[in-house]
């Protein structure tokens, strides 16, 4: 026959073993979960960049808009 | 390095929207979105003034400081764009846009996403110029073509004008100096008699 205390003594000889105690499993885990999230939340959002190609200036006084200035003149 | 502007004079300005109908056919705008829309205030009273009015391409322009995914840019030509490809069509632009620049496509009654819409300057998008990929988000690239706005060129009394806001601001400037308060319009006073003051 076995003695009331003699399961208990055989489960904290298991986390014992393991070296994680089963109250301190989830604070484990969510330390963990800290670390590894850390370094995604420190860096910098980036700014959406059209690119010079697309911000590139397009005017120039051709001989077309050199004639509509001239006609607004009037 | 010049600045692209529109600049619209109010006194010859007579309201016959064909400005709103050329950029319309020019740029296979949507149904139910006008890029361009001309805006009459007093209407058949004395006093009457209509006023064509478009995205003004603003230096710091509301629309791209309320967007949430950033679509928003402007050129080195100062012409404030957006890229179709990123607008989730939040409708935020259209808000925040004193001029109602921004709208969307009304293609069903409810809970359509569609992409914002708006005046491009006739200067395309972000897609490689002249490109049918372009012209078929975007319109025209006239700029690209050593043109301007295709609503201010054809604009037949030269009320809208538009290019270099140096330049425009110096013939409207020359305009006042000659005509003095009132409209320079030619038929004018065949139009409307002598009960018109210029």
């Amino acid at each position: 026959m076995m003695m009331p205390g003699a399961e208990e003594t055989t489960m904290s000889q298991k986390s014992k073993e393991t070296g994680l105690d089963r109250r301190n499993f989830f604070k484990a885990l969510g330390a963990g979960a800290t670390a590894a999230v850390a370094p995604v939340a420190v860096s910098p959002a980036a700014a959406v960049d059209p690119g010079k190609e697309e911000t590139k200036s397009r005017y120039r006084e051709t001989d077309h808009i050199k004639n509509y200035y001239r006609t607004n003149r009037y | 390095m010049a600045r692209m502007k529109f600049l619209c004079d109010a006194d010859r300005c007579i309201e016959c929207n064909a400005c709103v109908t050329a950029c319309k056919n020019e740029n296979d705008v949507p149904w139910g979105i006008n890029r361009r829309r001309v805006v009459t205030i007093n209407d058949g009273k004395p006093g009457e003034r209509s006023v064509s009015m478009a995205c003004m391409h603003c230096t710091d322009a509301p629309c791209a400081a309320v967007c949430p995914v950033d679509c928003f840019y402007t050129t080195a030509d100062a012409v404030v764009l957006h890229n179709k490809d990123l607008c989730i069509g939040c409708g935020y632009c259209f808000y925040a846009c004193p001029f109602g620049a921004p709208q969307y496509p009304k293609l069903s009654n409810f809970g359509s996403r569609g992409k914002m819409d708006k005046c491009t300057y006739c200067a395309g998008g972000p897609e490689v110029d002249l490109s049918p990929a372009e012209f078929q988000k975007y319109g025209s690239n006239r700029l690209a073509e050593g043109k301007l706005p295709l609503c201010a060129e054809m604009c037949s009394t030269k009320a809208l004008l538009a290019g270099d806001g140096e330049i425009i601001a110096q013939i409207y400037k020359e305009r006042v100096v000659k005509r003095g308060y009132g409209s320079g319009a030619w038929g004018w006073q065949t139009a409307y008699r002598e009960t018109i003051a210029i």
